[in-house]
């Protein structure tokens, strides 16, 4: 899970399979827009960040893999389309959302470290030292802080709600003070801020969003197609278990004639594949019983039909 | 004499009504079987009550029995094929009532044909008589034949052993007829002095193939009630 505090929130909770993300990053780009957006999804998390409404930055992370630019994008987009994301979108500053790129794709130093265990004085002592750039981050099972580092000094902070880098420590420290507060140390080979590439202008994402959508209906009807054929497969061994039933209980009652009986007023039946149900059967059984008649007492015949359908019930449950 | 055929009356009576009510709880093909062995009851009750109500000795009355027990014979065989079909084919079709409105229109048919030609003599009933048995013989001898083809298509349904009734019945009945048939062909009853053993033998053999053929019916009618029960 990619830990990064929750800027200015623009739209949160949204489901990004129902929305056209090419034309909501569109609008976001013609809105020039500074910010980052958060997909959530059960097996892993897409960063977008946007810079003056240039798409700087995209990420697709999970356990595994760790995608960015167009692959990022891509992964995103197909992750979308399978319907069990959530999508937040968080306004930051310019500096911010730069910071925040840089921070994604750096380097982690130390990971997951037990505030209580760690002095975190001298680890900012050794950052200013070594002249690092990069961050801490400080998060709790709540919130979440960073604290940046350009060669060694240390620039601000960024906690849950803040637009811009932020010189007062409060509320990021008291992140530090929470029960079980845990810190990562990251270092980026940032040295300023640089003009970053718009992924929209040097890539084509509608392409890539087409190729995803086109993707998602093929398998979305290959996966139909597989349910119906498992459907009619199900229905096809339905009705040969049916048939072999009734053709047992007709050798039992009215023996071998019994049999050509069932399987001619089966075939009579005419299914054509479709589904086998309590309606149909009500022909067959009058029909099996007029026939049975001539070779049988009523007896025997409405037992044999007891067993059968109760036999079919069997089938239907 | 006249006892023996009155007591042949009460047993055809007997096996004529349990064919009939048979006919009447039971499938279509049944129908034509069973009316056409109660058709056998009106031939036979004629000549059992003759000795009883002596103004059934008309020659009219006499025609209509013999043709009403061809008539019998021919529907009850056309039931038997109906049947042979069923076991071959599994289809079947018509309706009771077609098959009593049928048989009971060419009963009519037959009567209408009669009375508008000159009144029977003995010829004429002779001539009738043996076209009856004729008729018998022959489609006894096939019915045994398609009664076992029966058997054998439906040989574990609980109906098969009434087949095997019905193949004693016939036999019976070829008895019965078959004697009847050799009197009357070589009239024999006229010259039973110079053959009086031929005359003896083919006497017995058509009362008691009469005789076993009326329980024969009805036994296995009763028994192919207890089979379709």
């Amino acid at each position: 899970m990619i830990l990064l505090p929750r800027g200015n929130p623009v739209k949160e909770n949204i489901n990004p399979g129902k929305v056209n993300l090419v034309d909501a990053l569109g609008k976001l780009r013609q809105g020039k827009f500074t910010g980052y957006l958060r997909f959530d999804f059960p097996d892993g998390t897409g960063i977008f960040i946007y810079q003056q409404g240039r798409l700087i930055s995209a990420l697709y992370q999970n356990e595994r893999e760790h995608l960015i630019a167009y692959d990022g994008i891509a992964r995103t987009f197909r992750e979308s389309l399978a319907g069990a994301g959530n999508l937040n979108i968080y306004r930051l500053s310019t500096e911010l959302a730069y910071s925040i790129h840089t921070l994604l794709h750096g380097e982690v130093l130390h990971k997951g470290q037990d505030l209580q265990l760690i002095d975190i004085r001298s680890l900012l002592t050794r950052m200013r030292e070594e002249q690092r750039s990069g961050c801490l981050r400080i998060y709790s099972k709540e919130h979440i802080a960073l604290i940046f580092y350009r060669e060694g000094n240390p620039l601000g902070f960024f906690h849950d709600g803040s637009t811009d880098i932020e010189t007062t420590a409060d509320v990021s420290l008291s992140v530090a003070r929470e029960p079980g507060a845990k810190v990562d140390v990251l270092v980026t080979s940032g040295d300023g801020e640089k003009t970053l590439a718009d992924l929209m202008e040097t890539g084509n994402v509608t392409g890539m969003w087409e190729a995803c959508m086109h993707e998602r209906r093929s398998h979305r009807e290959a996966q139909e197609s597989a349910a119906s054929k498992t459907l009619e497969m199900r229905e096809s061994e339905r009705r040969q278990k049916s048939l072999a039933l009734f053709q047992q209980l007709a050798q039992t009652h009215l023996g071998k004639i019994g049999v050509s009986l069932v399987d001619k007023e089966f075939e009579r039946m005419k299914l054509n594949g479709g589904q086998l149900n309590e309606a149909d059967l009500t022909t067959f059984y009058a029909n099996l019983t007029k026939a049975a008649k001539l070779v049988a007492g009523p007896s025997k015949i409405d037992k044999m039909l007891d067993e059968m359908k109760k036999g079919f019930k069997t089938f239907t449950k | 004499m006249e006892m023996f055929q009155a007591t042949l009356g009460v047993f055809w009576l007997i096996a004529g009504g349990v064919s009939f009510y048979f006919s009447l709880g039971n499938a279509r093909v049944w129908t034509s079987i069973a009316v056409g062995f109660f058709l056998i009851l009106i031939g036979e009750i004629i000549p059992g009550a003759l000795p009883f109500l002596p103004g059934l000795k008309d020659p009219y009355v006499l025609a209509m029995g013999h043709i009403i027990g061809t008539i019998s014979i021919l529907v009850m065989s056309h039931g038997f094929q109906e049947y042979y079909v069923f076991t071959r084919t599994l289809d079947f079709e018509g309706s009771k009532l077609f098959v009593y409105l049928g048989v009971v229109g060419v009963i009519i048919a037959s009567l209408v044909f009669l009375l508008i030609n000159p009144s029977p003599d003995e010829n004429v009933l002779r001539t009738i008589r043996i076209v009856e048995n004729t008729n018998w013989v022959f489609l006894s001898l096939i019915n045994i034949d398609l009664i076992r083809k029966i058997y054998f298509n439906i040989k574990d349904t609980p109906i098969a052993n009434g087949f095997v009734a019905f193949m004693v019945v016939f036999a019976c009945i070829f008895l019965w007829k078959g004697s009847q048939l050799y009197i009357d062909v070589f009239s024999l009853d006229t010259i039973q002095d110079t053959f009086p053993i031929r005359y003896e033998i083919s006497f017995w053999c058509k009362n008691l193939g009469n005789f076993f053929a009326s329980i024969s019916v009805g036994a296995t009618f009763l028994y192919l009630g207890k089979l379709l029960r």
